[in-house]
């Protein structure tokens, strides 16, 4: 049986081979474009489960064709790119992108990250909802409003939201809130935290630069507070 | 002479036929005085005052002899024979001075016309070139076809440099045109036939100008001094523009290919990562390790790509910095996790109320990642490592220790350029020899100081500043 379907996405036929003779080994279905134009032709026919999306593509390239797929369905992206730096990230992460890999990469990360994307959202539990003065969420619902206007989380944001308020007033490690969100195989990138983290406080605080909610504990992690 | 004698005789022609004429018809003396004014107010206007003069006595003469009576026979006594000479000359002499006159300002607006017509040609004819230099020389040959002169010579200043026609020039000597650059005035010459003017542009001096030859007058002179000075900038700021134009291409298409070249030599290095990674996961015994091998190489390769990439970017000073105010805790705790410290002890000093540094924090934390990457590679396995930031003088301090052999003084000052390697270290370390002068290159585009302290045998210790965030962020 098979662990899902991938579709790889990428203009460089090299990497196409690799990582279908990789995925197939690994029980995986796999399908191909070699364009963005070409995957978003595809994706109605075959629904994958996930996608692989080179960032770097002749034509459309990867964040237009990302927020193309974003706008049409919840097909999980995984957006690969040979740029690693924070602007990338986040420009990939706005574009509606789950995960982000760098490459050149080793394919057991690539596979953890697969696999993380794939597994079900993992927080189960916790509060159902959630009140202050400038800040309402309704777990239930995935209803957040900040300042009396609705905000728009992706699913990682929200859990990420959720389990700092599962866990309000104690610091959370970085390891333990990638591991609780992303999944076993995350741990050691704070510095892709850091950019949902800062995505999060865009929408929710009332100046990003000096949040209310979501504290930084240096050295450790973070910590939701409510503010006095 | 001929042409004057015949003018005179003409005169009288006309005066005796006037004479004849109011004879003939029997007219009054008034009739026949008018009518001899008439004829010399005519004289006087078109042929001359002298001749004019001598024709009133003339007319004078016989008016008197044939109109005034007794008639046939000269009465100068009579009064109105002097009333009629008097007229006569008045007339001659205004009439012709204000013809004279006359004349003289339509050759002068005649004169004017030509010369504005030579400006207007040499105007048209100095095709506008996209240089100073050839525009100068352009002038010189066209100003000697357009004026009429034998020689042209331009000295100009920025360059300084002298432009002549040809060898006919030298009347006038590079000396002269140096002095004429420095002075106002034009300065004409009627006796050596030259025109010598400043060529000047707002107050700046742009050098001299002289024709030699038939020389404008000094009104003109200035007019072409301030016709080519302007012709001239015109020429450098279209030369200008175009080198400017021609920078900014050049240095997008730098920008681009070196986008493209960390691109293209990434992209097969993602394919034999990608393979070999797969292998190595069951892959056994020798196989292990000759694909350990491919792995690691291929690492190599793609930190050589990227830091040739770095290195290349920084040189052509195309490194975008982000500015933005960055916890140093961040920084140094996102360089920690990326490196295997292999158990190394660690002592941090960061005090809690550091303010946050005004850097890019993937360049910044690049730096730190390199400086902690240089302590492992060149201190024992086992020794500690220290990293501490301090506010210095507005300025924050982040120091990354080691306890290895330390840096000798002479080498201090080169450790940071490309391809240096220490003397011990010359053949024992992997690694491209420029990690170090990619991050001089980034603290540099950051306006900030990197350095090494190091005590010989007890280790070293690199550090580099950044601005303290005034603008406040939690950290």
């Amino acid at each position: 049986m098979s662990a899902g379907k991938i579709l790889v996405v990428d203009d460089d036929p090299q990497i196409r081979r690799v990582m279908k003779a990789t995925l197939v080994g690994h029980n995986y279905e796999v399908i191909e474009a070699r364009t963005g134009e070409e995957a978003l032709e595809t994706i109605p026919k075959e629904s994958p489960n996930l996608i692989l999306l080179d960032m770097n593509m002749p034509g459309m390239g990867g964040l237009e064709t990302c927020r193309a797929i974003r706008s049409g369905a919840d097909t999980l992206v995984i957006i690969l790119s040979v740029r690693n730096t924070e602007k990338d990230k986040v420009a990939a992460l706005d574009a509606g992108a789950d995960d982000y890999v760098t490459k050149p990469f080793g394919i057991e990360e690539l596979l953890a990250r697969i696999r993380a994307a794939l597994r079900r959202s993992p927080s189960e539990g916790g509060p159902r909802s959630f009140q202050l003065a400038g800040l309402e969420v309704d777990f239930e619902t995935r209803r957040v409003r900040a300042r009396g206007a609705d905000v728009r989380l992706t699913p990682k944001e929200f859990e990420l939201l959720r389990y700092l308020v599962g866990h309000a007033g104690k610091p959370v490690t970085h390891r333990e809130l990638l591991q609780a969100v992303w999944g076993p195989d995350y741990g050691d990138e704070p510095e892709y935290l850091r950019v949902f983290i800062n995505q999060v406080r865009k929408k929710i605080e009332v100046n990003p630069a000096k949040p209310q909610y979501i504290l930084t504990v240096p050295w450790v992690g973070y910590q939701f507070v409510e503010p006095e | 002479m001929l042409l004057k004698s015949i003018r005179f005789v003409a005169s009288m022609a006309i005066v005796g036929a006037v004479l004849a004429a109011d004879w003939e018809l029997h007219v009054n003396a008034t009739t026949a005085a008018l009518s001899l004014l008439l004829a010399i107010l005519a004289i006087s206007a078109q042929l001359g005052l002298a001749e004019a003069l001598v024709t009133s006595v003339a007319a004078m003469l016989g008016f008197n002899l044939l109109f005034l009576p007794p008639v046939g026979r000269l009465t100068i006594q009579d009064p109105q024979n002097w009333v009629a000479l008097a007229a006569f000359l008045v007339t001659a002499v205004t009439a012709s001075q204000l013809s004279a006159h006359a004349r003289r300002r339509a050759a002068e607006a005649e004169a004017r016309r030509l010369e504005i017509e030579r400006l207007y040609a040499l105007v048209q004819s100095m095709m506008l070139t996209g240089s100073a230099r050839k525009t100068i020389r352009e002038f010189v040959n066209r100003v000697v076809q357009v004026f009429g002169c034998t020689a042209a010579a331009f000295y100009y200043r920025p360059t300084d440099e002298f432009v002549r026609s040809g060898p006919e020039s030298k009347v006038v000597s590079d000396h002269e045109l140096l002095a004429e650059s420095e002075v106002e005035e034009v300065s004409v010459d009627p006796i050596r036939g030259i025109a010598i003017a400043p060529v000047r542009l707002g107050g700046r001096t742009l050098g001299s100008m002289a024709l030699i030859g038939s020389p404008p007058s000094p009104q003109m002179a200035h007019a072409i001094a301030n016709l080519i000075a302007i012709t001239i900038e015109k020429a450098r700021a279209l030369e200008d523009a175009s080198h400017a134009e021609a920078a900014r291409q050049s240095e997008l298409l730098k920008s681009a290919l070196l986008d493209s070249l960390a691109h293209d030599i990434k992209t097969p290095l993602t394919s034999i990562k990608a393979a070999v990674t797969s292998l190595l996961g069951s892959a056994a015994g020798a196989d292990q390790e000759l694909l350990t091998i491919i792995n690691e190489e291929a690492d190599r390769l793609n930190r050589l790509a990227a830091e040739v990439v770095e290195m290349a970017r920084i040189e052509a000073g195309k490194l975008h910095l982000d500015k933005q105010p960055v916890p140093v805790a961040e920084l140094i705790s996102g360089a920690l996790s990326e490196l295997p410290l292999k158990g190394r002890p660690l002592k941090l000093r960061v005090p809690s109320d550091l303010p946050p540094a005004e850097a890019d924090r993937d360049f910044a934390g690049q730096v730190v990642k390199q400086f902690v990457e240089n302590a492992l590679k060149y201190s024992p396995e086992g020794s500690p490592l220290e990293i501490s930031a301090e506010l210095k003088g507005g300025k924050i301090v982040i120091g990354v220790g080691d306890r290895g052999p330390g840096i000798e003084e002479n080498e201090r000052p080169r450790i940071f350029d490309k391809f240096y390697r220490g003397r011990r270290h010359r053949f024992d370390t992997k690694g491209t020899g420029m990690g170090l002068a990619i991050a001089k290159g980034i603290v540099e585009a950051h306006g900030e100081r990197i350095w090494v302290e190091s005590e010989p045998g007890q280790g070293a210790v690199f550090y580099f500043s950044l601005a303290a965030s005034t603008g406040g962020r939690e950290s």
